[in-house]
């Protein structure tokens, strides 16, 4: 996927700002950055929620539209659930406007993924019966129930306690390794550590990309942490501004 | 033209629709509180102007008037709610975000209400009949036709007044200002003939006097579709209005 100059607006504030990026297939692929910095909007452009102002974006070849939402997985930031539905139902009803209309696969693909997200004795409770982490599972569940090659999940990792946040990197992995692409954005350096490759944003800006540790050696200093490097791309960017 | 016309017609066409009705009828039934609402409000509202007004007539006068109300208010303001929720929860976003055309989801929202609003008119008709006594001509088919039309205006309304409302709270405040003066302008419990001139004028642009009128025709003299025509093109109107407007406005809340 290839996003090129690609600018938006908000109330004349630009949320993103002739941003290009290129996402190789087959990686998880970490948009960092403070709140704010513009990460859910280039989500929202990329899913075909929002149309860029300026710019073209491309996802596996063609702009993003109704054609190409069978191709992509989308867990926003709210858990986005029917709260009265069961796991179960709300991960089938995602299924089917996916389009996955033969129920007997159906069935076995919702069972896969409610499995995989270790919610398959809950899968009949109502989802508001469910604490903040199981939401998140359903979520992600729901988002990638018809194995989508492309798949953004907007700060998947927000509000989970360390061990889950363990679980869902091991969700990711796994998913990563079955082909599938992954755009995961976070303000945690944590996050940023299991990504193949990272983008680090800043006033709708990438001030720059590459894997943690080209990042990391990219500061000079050995010892550097992603952190480090954040703060020195942040402070470079601010030089040439 | 007609071509093209056709193909975006094909192209748009609302596959999805029962997936989304059937969502919406587990999302209420499981919600016992608004199942026993949508039963029990409109037998208790019936039979207390039964009690109330005990000369013969009354009841067979307001009885098809309450028909077309319920299914405006119940229609309006679930959907309106849902909607919102939708909104809220952030599922719009999702459901946006996959290939879902805005036709598949009023079309799916149209079948689930169709469903709960003739249930209701179903139990209202065969209540006034067999418990309260009163004697009504005109199909029920019919009725049930005239009834769609309805909640399809009301469905669509419910869906564009839900933009402007934050939260339950405010669209909740939408009940006065949208259907109770129609309750009161519209001929539900007394005549339009005996208001003001200036009342008559409104009354006759709000769809609820067109909806009264025509289901009062079915219900009390037999009439039947065609002779209520007047009523039923302007109702269709109505929709078609509604239905532009909700389409309109669908996507926000997706991307704000």
């Amino acid at each position: 996927m290839a996003l090129d100059r690609v600018s938006f607006n908000y109330n004349g504030i630009k949320a993103v700002d002739e941003l290009s990026l290129e996402v190789p297939g087959g990686i998880s692929f970490g948009l960092l950055g403070p709140n704010g910095a513009g990460k859910t909007t280039l989500i929202r452009l990329m899913v075909g929620l929002l149309r860029p102002r300026t710019g073209s974006i491309q996802i596996l070849g063609k702009a993003p539209s109704r054609k190409t939402a069978h191709l992509i997985g989308y867990m926003p930031q709210l858990h986005s659930l029917y709260s009265e539905l069961s796991v179960w139902h709300n991960v089938d009803f995602f299924a089917q406007i996916y389009g996955m209309r033969d129920k007997h696969r159906r069935e076995q693909q919702i069972e896969e993924v409610i499995r995989l997200v270790d919610l398959w004795p809950r899968r009949k409770d109502p989802v508001l019966s469910l604490s903040g982490g199981m939401k998140q599972r359903v979520s992600l569940a729901c988002a990638i129930v018809h194995k989508p090659p492309l798949l953004f999940l907007d700060e998947p990792t927000v509000g989970l306690d360390p061990e889950l946040r363990v679980t869902f990197w091991d969700y990711f992995t796994a998913l990563t390794q079955q082909g599938a692409t992954l755009i995961i954005s976070s303000h945690t350096m944590d996050d940023a550590a299991h990504c193949h490759r990272l983008a680090f944003m800043r006033q709708g800006k990438v001030i720059a990309q590459g894997s943690p540790d080209e990042l990391r050696q990219a500061t000079g200093r050995p010892e550097a942490t992603l952190e480090d490097a954040f703060l020195y791309f942040i402070h470079r960017d601010e030089g040439n501004a | 033209m007609l071509s093209s016309t056709l193909s975006i017609a094909m192209r748009e066409m609302p596959s999805h629709a029962f997936t989304i009705a059937g969502r919406i009828v587990r999302q209420l039934i499981r919600d016992r509180r608004t199942m026993a609402m949508i039963v029990v409000v409109p037998l208790v509202v019936m039979s207390l102007i039964g009690l109330s007004f005990p000369e013969e007539g009354v009841l067979d006068f307001i009885a098809p008037a309450l028909l077309a109300t319920l299914a405006l208010f119940f229609s309006f303001l679930l959907t309106g709610i849902s909607f919102l929720r939708e909104r809220s929860q952030g599922t719009m976003e999702r459901l946006m975000a996959s290939p879902l055309s805005r036709l598949d989801i009023v079309v799916g929202y149209l079948f689930g209400f169709f469903i709960f609003a003739l249930t209701q008119t179903l139990i209202i008709v065969l209540f006034t009949i067999y418990v309260l006594g009163v004697n009504y001509y005109g199909d029920l088919w019919q009725i049930f036709i005239f009834q769609i039309v309805v909640i399809t205006g009301a469905v669509n309304l419910g869906i564009f007044i839900s933009t402007f409302a934050r939260n339950e709270f405010q669209m909740v405040q939408f009940i006065p200002l949208i259907i109770i003066p129609q309750v009161f302008l519209c001929g539900v419990i007394w005549p339009v003939e005996q208001m003001p001139d200036y009342l008559q004028w409104l009354s006759a642009v709000l769809p609820l006097t067109y909806a009264v009128d025509g289901l009062r025709d079915i219900m009390l003299l037999g009439r039947n579709l065609i002779d209520v025509g007047s009523e039923l093109v302007v109702l269709i109107g109505f929709a078609a209005v509604t239905s532009i407007l909700a389409a309109i406005t669908l996507r926000r809340g997706a991307a704000s």
